[in-house]
């Protein structure tokens, strides 16, 4: 997560590496319920988070979103 | 100017390590993505360590015959999955960057009857395939992992074939950032 784009950069990235047709197929919220599904996710990152967002966007930390393109 | 709080190496060794090291049941999260139709196709032990962040697969248009490639396999949910539409006259090229996740991707395959998967080590900056060699390019909770998205992104762009898709699942962000504590956790990098 700490890694993710805004959606707007990922499609800027896409159209510069040749993609065209891009489209936003899915837009799910992933909140802090959602992470606690992974394991990836350790419980100190989780209390971090917890701490640190606020309460308001722990619902919404993130957005999974489905992109599909097509090579030019 | 936080998410350059970490240099690309040190980002990429994060991860390496945080996926060597899981270690937990994650059927919940397939259970969350998947219908109960698609995870019947699915043996029980990709099932239970999907880490992906969406379904894809619902919007990927994968024909008969197509040479697919997974991006990020892992245990190798998705690679099942587009195994069987593809069917016997395709293929689906599995790619990750850990063995151990290859091993299970390959070990999933078996189980589930499919001789159209082949796995491949390799980073998504570099993917090991010729240009224009694939139909469609298949991505779920990936990118975001890379410290090179530019390069990942061209690469996929690469190795299709004109006319040819991508179809990706990944987290995304709002505008606002998150917490530079968070930024930096190295667990974050890999979650």
């Amino acid at each position: 997560m700490a890694g993710a784009l805004t959606e707007r950069d990922f499609v800027g990235k896409l159209e510069r590496a040749g993609f065209w047709e891009i489209e936003v197929l899915e837009r799910t919220p992933m909140g802090i319920a959602d992470c606690e599904l992974y394991p990836l996710f350790t419980e100190e990152l989780l209390a971090t988070m917890r701490r640190l967002i606020a309460p308001e966007r722990l619902e919404r930390i993130a957005v999974c979103a489905v992109i599909r393109a097509t090579r030019s | 100017m936080t998410r350059d709080l970490l240099h690309q190496d040190e980002i990429r060794a994060l991860v390496r390590e945080a996926y060597r090291a899981v270690d937990g049941e994650s059927r919940a999260v397939a259970e969350r993505l998947y219908s109960p139709e698609e995870l019947a196709l699915v043996p029980a032990s990709a099932v239970g360590r999907a880490l992906g962040v969406g379904n894809h697969l619902r919007h990927a248009r994968i024909r008969p015959g197509d040479t697919v490639l997974d991006l990020g396999c892992g245990a190798g949910i998705d690679t099942i999955l587009a195994a069987h539409r593809t069917g016997p006259s395709g293929r689906v090229l599995a790619l990750d960057f850990l063995p151990e996740m290859l091993e299970r991707t390959a070990a999933a395959a078996q189980e589930a009857g499919l001789d159209n998967v082949e796995t491949l080590e390799g980073e998504m900056e570099a993917i090991p395939l010729p240009d224009a060699s694939v139909d469609c390019v298949l991505s779920n909770g990936v990118i975001n992992l890379s410290p090179r998205k530019a390069r990942a992104l061209a690469e996929c762009a690469r190795v299709l074939r004109p006319g040819g898709e991508l179809c990706v699942a990944d987290v995304t962000v709002e505008d606002e950032e998150l917490p530079p504590e968070v930024l930096t956790h190295p667990a974050a990098w890999a979650g």
